[in-house]
């Protein structure tokens, strides 16, 4: 009786804001609703509108995009930026710090900033650029920049958050291999792919785990900076569930879309099980 | 990496933190310019109002005519109260996978665990309407009352930690009879200071820069967050970019200070997690 009378909470908030919603979205993927009316039934039409709709194909290749672009950035620059810190010297805890404050700052005010930064009459990034000589895009206007710029901005704010998790798995690793392998000659390169890289493998894929996972959180940085636009060029999956459920009042069509989006991120989380197998090497 | 001096490497450092910090930096020195400095081409690195009578104009302006302190104390309340009810929570539910035998057991804590993993845009379709049903639409309770319920990050740490609690402890409060809620209250949970601290952070954080539930379940303009009420100035007055850089400093400072003074608690977090919100 017991623990069940002090799980209760749990239970309750489990079931009624996780479970039903869950269970309710996949019930409502199948109906037309717009929140007032009772939701109609209609199979299978809001996945097929979905997929012959060129704009939806193009949200989803948005997002495979962006994901591209951030799990790379924030593993090369997360490990770089661990490899630099994880020495002893004067001034490392100051940069870990630094590296990660922008992961702390909400991406609403990442996304003002950096807009006002890239402004393309006002910005100061494109008068230092032109300074140089360079007719700098307008970044945030231009459909083939505003993606990547975004996904960009993504990986700025959180590179300091994989630094730290690179640099947990960098400390496991002893000391004495390293010195073993130097004693054996081998220069810096060597050390760093032959040992360090292969011996940080369970870390890497648990941080390319999370990385993926982490990708396709963009909804408030793409809120803050473009909502989407131009001209449908940012808009990922979790901002056109936004968009089609809170703007366009289309419920069904919405759920449909977040199912779409849960399938991608249940099979990217399971290759990535499957692949662990192969891939990492034995744990010292 | 030997073959670079250490002086490179700090030169390398260096030249990163800049790139890392300057949106921080050119951000405060905006919201000390005046809007005609703000609009200056080239851009003037000094801000114009700095050490004159006029230099706290743009934040008395955000703070009494756009009610910026007013939705500061807002996030503060609802943020708080969010944390508090996390820890709460997480640790009696942490205690009870940690210590107490039942049927369903595995069950409960694999359904916790497995919803952590889905995007919150396939569940805020139904939770709206849950919401809406419940009367909750323009009040602080859709923000609030999840985080005193569940959490799945909260009770998996909770519990990671209470199952290596030392015996020693708990077998003096058995002997004394103590029930399993005194034994939470009395043995565990003062236990675990570190844990609720990291994750009252966590989930302060979280809450504080929160935007989807703020932007569908409140419209009353002074019930606003503030990271919310960026976006809404933002798009009000897309001109006064002093003004909402004003801001943005205001919305973020807090969120450094704690940074700043409960750095190992928040990088803690991040170890230990590896999972966010």
């Amino acid at each position: 009786m017991a623990p069940w009378v002090l799980l209760l909470p749990t239970i309750v908030g489990l079931v009624v804001f996780r479970i039903i919603p869950v269970g309710g979205s996949f019930y409502l993927a199948f109906t037309d609703w717009n929140l007032l009316r009772d939701p109609s039934f209609v199979g299978l039409e809001n996945f097929r509108e979905a997929l012959d709709n060129p704009a939806f194909l193009q949200v989803v290749s948005n997002t495979v995009m962006f994901s591209l672009l951030y799990v790379a950035g924030v593993m090369v620059i997360g490990l770089m930026l661990a490899v630099l810190v994880n020495r002893k010297m004067r001034g490392t805890s100051f940069f870990r710090a630094a590296f990660y404050m922008p992961v702390v700052t909400s991406a609403v005010a990442v996304g003002i900033v950096w807009s006002w930064i890239l402004s393309p009459n006002h910005g100061v990034a494109n008068a230092v650029l032109q300074a140089f000589g360079i007719t700098a895009p307008y970044w945030l206007g231009d459909p083939a920049f505003a993606l990547p710029t975004v996904a960009f901005i993504q990986v700025w704010k959180m590179s300091g958050y994989y630094m730290i998790l690179f640099l947990a798995g960098l400390q496991d690793i002893p000391e004495s291999v390293k010195e073993a392998a130097l004693v054996d000659g081998a220069n810096s390169r060597q050390q760093f792919f032959r040992i360090t890289l292969p011996m940080l493998s369970p870390t890497t894929f648990f941080v390319l785990t999370v990385a993926i996972i982490d990708s396709f959180k963009n909804f408030e940085l793409i809120y803050a900076m473009t909502r989407g636009g131009p001209q449908n060029a940012t808009n990922t999956l979790v901002y056109d569930v936004y968009l089609n459920a809170f703007v366009h009042y289309r419920m069904g069509y919405a759920s449909a879309v977040g199912y779409i989006l849960l399938a991608g991120v249940a099979l990217l989380t399971y290759m990535n099980f499957r692949i662990k197998k192969r891939w990492v090497t034995p744990n010292f | 990496m030997k073959r670079f001096g250490p002086l490179c490497v700090f030169a390398i450092l260096c030249v990163l933190a800049f790139l890392t910090i300057f949106p921080f930096i050119w951000m405060l020195s905006n919201s000390f310019s005046s809007e005609s400095n703000v609009f200056r081409m080239p851009p003037s690195l000094w801000p114009d109002l700095l050490g004159k009578a006029a230099m706290w104009d743009n934040y008395k302006s955000i703070l009494r005519e756009f009610h910026f302190g007013r939705y500061s104390l807002n996030s503060l309340f609802i943020s708080g109260a969010s944390g508090i009810g996390q820890v709460l929570t997480c640790s009696l539910a942490g205690f009870v996978f940690a210590v107490m035998k039942f049927r369903g057991k595995n069950l409960i804590f694999t359904a916790l665990l497995l919803t952590l993993m889905i995007p919150p845009q396939v569940t805020i379709i139904p939770e709206f309407f849950i919401v809406m049903k419940l009367n909750w639409l323009d009040s602080y309770l859709p923000l609030i009352v999840p985080s005193f319920l569940v959490g799945s990050f909260g009770t998996f740490m909770f519990k990671e930690f209470y199952e290596n609690i030392p015996s020693s402890l708990v077998d003096a409060a058995v002997i004394d009879g103590a029930k399993p809620f005194a034994m939470y209250a009395r043995v565990y949970l003062p236990e675990s200071g570190p844990q609720a601290t990291t994750l009252f952070i966590i989930t302060f954080m979280n809450s504080w820069n929160d935007l989807l539930r703020p932007i569908l379940y409140i419209s009353k303009d002074k019930m606003q967050t503030v990271t919310m009420a960026l976006t809404q100035f933002q798009s009000q007055y897309s001109a006064k970019w002093n003004l909402l850089l004003a801001g943005g400093v205001l919305s973020v400072l807090p969120l450094l200070l704690i940074f700043i003074f409960l750095q190992r608690f928040v990088i803690q977090s991040s170890m230990s997690s590896g999972i966010k919100g």
